[in-house]
């Protein structure tokens, strides 16, 4: 039965890792903000959550807690993606290499007080 | 006060949870904190009700493992997409209907999208349309209408 829990934690802190270099991975090749934030919610959904997964089977951890914490990442992290990636397009941080932009000229709800689009600098 | 009980059982349920521990002073201090939550949130009353609630959660189960496969899939394509040495990517703002009236259901639609990797929602207009980044915009915009059809269906399931 311990071998069993230690075979899995094996596994998950293997494809965890993997997970985590290819969205580091990610955030280093591609090209603009919104691209990026797919790459790194990848280390949030994928390698967060099977290193808890392995926690839970090598380390003290109670299981109990172990899946509030998965419940809190993976109800919290597409939030927290979507604001970054919400705020950069009202901040007018240009798309690269897009194919198609539905919501370009839809008039994007402005908070109040409306934000001015801020100056941003290409890096090119 | 149905409501108020039932947030002060959820909440306990989770202090129980987090710190994993049933010896009676915890037990009670876990009540009381939950008691105090329950009465600082006040609680609107048209929630789930408890006849309805098996149903409810295990549909809950059902959409849960559909959203790992789907989360599974995608990260597998994303993972391909990115160590790929032409960086094979076809970025985009598709808009999805979400077809749903309350806010909540367009809210864990937006959430459903968000969490698989590779498409993710930027805005949500007046009308329930989400605007959805996908890293293969064109691949996305084929099979999005169904996937938001099934994934309406399921939340409905839910919440209805």
């Amino acid at each position: 039965m311990e071998s069993l829990g230690y075979l899995i934690a094996t596994l998950a802190i293997l494809v965890g890792t993997f997970f985590s270099v290819v969205g580091i991975i990610g955030l280093v090749r591609l090209p603009d903000v919104y691209s990026r934030m797919h790459a790194t919610g990848k280390v949030s959904t994928f390698g967060v959550v099977l290193l808890t997964v392995a926690a839970v089977f090598v380390t003290p951890l109670a299981w109990s807690k172990a899946l509030v914490l998965i419940a809190l990442l993976i109800l919290v992290g597409p939030v927290v993606s979507h604001a970054i990636s919400s705020a950069s397009y009202r901040l007018g941080i240009p798309m690269k290499q897009a194919v198609r932009d539905d919501l370009a000229g839809k008039r994007v709800k402005a908070p109040s007080p409306p934000i001015q689009p801020a100056r941003v600098e290409r890096a090119e | 006060m149905l409501a108020y009980l039932r947030l002060t059982l959820i909440c306990w349920l989770i202090y129980l949870a987090i710190t994993a521990n049933l010896e009676v002073a915890n037990l009670v201090v876990g009540l009381l904190i939950g008691l105090a939550i329950a009465l600082i949130l006040k609680p609107m009353s048209q929630a789930l009700s408890l006849r309805r609630l098996p149903g409810a959660l295990f549909n809950l189960a059902k959409y849960a493992i559909w959203l790992s496969i789907d989360i599974i899939r995608n990260g597998i394509r994303v993972a391909r997409i990115v160590l790929d040495p032409k960086l094979p990517i076809r970025p985009g703002i598709i808009a999805i209907q979400a077809g749903m009236k309350s806010e909540l259901g367009v809210a864990l639609s937006a959430h459903a999208i968000t969490v698989t990797p590779g498409e993710q929602v930027v805005e949500i207009g007046d009308d329930g349309v989400m605007y959805t980044h996908c890293l293969d915009a064109i691949a996305s915009a084929e099979g999005a209408e169904e996937a938001q059809r099934k994934r309406r269906a399921m939340l409905e399931s839910i919440f209805e």
